[in-house]
């Protein structure tokens, strides 16, 4: 890592406030899909709740589909399912990264080798076409859906927590404590990982981000989340085959994905900004 | 620089060779039957016809003899047949492999006639408007998946103002002029999912070569901004920008999958697609394995490239 002179920084500097309103997108956005349909009068699956393929109006904020179903009850539940699978892959890829990134940092020789070889042999397929081969064999339900998508971005993070550890291996402290006579694996416990944790809070927001993405384009080609379930992708599938009636469908779950595609994107340039900041000082 | 080739070609089979096995296990291991999904949710099917069409298919087989024949095929160019149509593999990615690969090419293109001259814009002056304007768009790109870029350029371009097709696809020997216009959008899509990469490299690396004692020589000896920036910044971002343009083919290659499916397009990652969809795994895994043979070669190329250019890429040969 770079060593940046440290710059003075108060609490409202510029990245701070970043992080702040990146945070905020993405309380709302999880907020509104968890909590907001206990609280909104429209069910998802009310059929007719308004006329067919209304425009966004005060009734119905986001319009309504073909079968006069509430657009905004039918988004707040399609981003439950949306969430818990962006946040339940990105967990299990780190969890998988960290664990396979930190043995090949601490065990070396061949088992680093093998480690990373099978890594970097992942990498080589392009995660949507592996995505195509897993979905059909084992299906596409909410749990599997989330175990394939966290698998498939583990590779990447595994990749840099080993570098980071690497580095952090040859760094003084680490050296003092083998010094000591701790073995590696305990240093690696409780020395480094401790210091790996700003480096898993970048991933995990960009494994987040990478998730969501992933999920929504499974389900939009027709390979992820099926209905009667219905995430943001598979939303977008169903509005896709009627944008000739009402492009609202289309529009609306594409620019909250993006919106929140991007606040996860600045919330962990911010983060990773944070961390470099740290280290210098 | 033999033996460097010689690595990196080892590599790249090994690469190959893990990936086609573990496509094949992924396949093979799971519950769900190929022959059942063949057959569709019909209940009254007779267990004789489901062994018989089993075995038909080697189903029955052990799996490393299935992979062993199935790779016997590959050198022969025999791929079997799809489960669902009977057609022979080779000849259904023949027919469609072309598609892909005008798609792929155009996309390319596209990218580096555009990330080329806006990377250049965006560090020509530091840090000037056209520097954050192009920084901002770029983080902007990068945040949009390929399937909303296509979404909205139907959305704009089709549907609104009426000014290209959105599905369909005309071989390019039939009637070269709608051939191409049906290829815009898609190409367009690509490209504006991949540029942002590229330009975000291109500028990085760019600004970090701008700080070489090689550059301020060539500033100080009164090189005018256009000659620094061609003949010295330009051209020692070359190494990464080639590697970074490698990847995008991979991701370009892989974003023919959302948008062949979205524009309609027969190319192998709408056959990839359907074949997922159909659980026609003999289709499933030739085409995946040679989206990832395309991907490997790629990488090869521009590895083989990088060294030619680059002397320390050789000797350093091992990454990390």
């Amino acid at each position: 890592m770079t060593k940046k002179p440290a710059v003075e920084n108060g609490p409202l500097s510029k990245p701070a406030r970043r992080i702040s309103f990146g945070i905020i997108v993405l309380a709302v956005t999880a907020l509104t899909c968890l909590l907001g349909p206990l609280l909104w009068h429209f069910e998802a699956t009310q059929i007719g709740a308004g006329l067919p393929f209304l425009g966004p109006g005060i009734e119905h904020p986001f319009g309504t589909d073909d079968l006069g179903r509430d657009q905004l009850a039918r988004l707040m539940v399609g981003g439950r399912i949306t969430v818990i699978v962006a946040t339940g892959s990105a967990l299990i890829s780190i969890l998988i990264g960290v664990i396979w990134g930190v043995l090949a940092a601490a065990r070396r020789g061949w088992m680093d080798e093998v480690l990373m070889r099978t890594a970097d042999a992942f990498m080589a397929i392009p995660q949507i076409v592996f995505a195509l081969v897993f979905v059909a064999a084992f299906g596409s339900s909410i749990l599997t859906l989330t175990f394939i998508i966290g698998v498939l971005l583990a590779p990447t993070t595994a990749r840099i927590v080993r570098s980071v550890a690497m580095s952090e291996l040859s760094a003084d402290y680490a050296v003092a404590a083998r010094a000591c006579g701790l073995g590696r694996m305990r240093v690696m416990a409780t020395e480094i990982l401790p210091n790996l944790l700003p480096t898993v809070r970048v991933q995990a927001t960009i494994n987040v981000a990478a998730a969501i993405i992933l999920e929504a384009t499974l389900s939009f080609i027709g390979l992820g989340i099926q209905p009667p379930d219905a995430s943001w992708g598979t939303l977008l599938l169903q509005g896709y085959g009627k944008f000739y009636n009402s492009a609202w469908l289309v529009l609306v779950p594409t620019i909250w994905i993006v919106v929140t595609i991007w606040a996860l994107t600045a919330t962990s340039e911010s983060l990773h900004g944070r961390s470099r900041r740290e280290t210098a000082t | 620089m033999g033996r460097f080739i010689v690595t990196r070609l080892a590599w790249s089979a090994m690469i190959i060779v893990a990936s086609s096995i573990l496509v094949f296990l992924v396949l093979r291991v799971l519950p769900s039957d190929p022959v059942l999904a063949r057959l569709g949710a019909s209940t009254g099917v007779d267990p004789e016809v489901i062994a018989r069409l089993r075995a038909e298919a080697g189903l029955d087989d052990p799996i490393i003899s299935q992979y062993l024949s199935w790779l016997g095929g590959v050198l022969h160019g025999d791929l079997g047949s799809s489960y669902a149509s009977q057609i022979p593999v080779a000849q259904i990615i023949a027919e469609r492999l072309p598609v892909t690969l005008e798609l792929t090419f155009l996309a390319m293109l596209t990218v580096v006639l555009v990330s080329i001259p806006l990377a250049l814009a965006a560090v020509f002056r530091g840090r000037s408007i056209a520097d954050k304007a192009i920084g901002f768009l770029t983080s902007l790109g990068i945040s949009v998946p390929l399937f909303v870029v296509s979404l909205i350029l139907i959305l704009v371009f089709a549907s609104t103002l009426g000014w290209l097709p959105s599905r369909g696809y005309v071989p390019l020997t039939e009637d070269p002029v709608q051939n191409l216009k049906l290829m815009i959008l898609p190409v367009a899509s690509l490209a504006f999912a991949a540029s942002p990469l590229l330009i975000r490299h291109m500028r990085e690396s760019m600004s970090e070569a701008e700080s070489e004692p090689y550059v301020r020589t060539a500033v100080g000896k009164g090189a005018v901004r256009a000659r620094v920036l061609l003949q010295h910044i330009l051209r020692s971002s070359l190494v990464p920008t080639l590697t970074m343009l490698g990847l995008i083919v991979g991701y370009t290659l892989a974003g023919t999958v959302v948008a062949e499916y979205v524009f309609g397009l027969p190319g192998i990652g709408s056959l990839a697609l359907e074949a997922a969809l159909k659980r026609d795994y003999a289709v499933l895994q030739s085409v995946v394995i040679l989206i990832v043979f395309m991907f490997v070669i790629t990488t090869l190329i521009v590895d083989i490239v990088n060294g030619l250019i680059d002397p320390r890429v050789r000797v350093g040969g091992q990454r990390d």
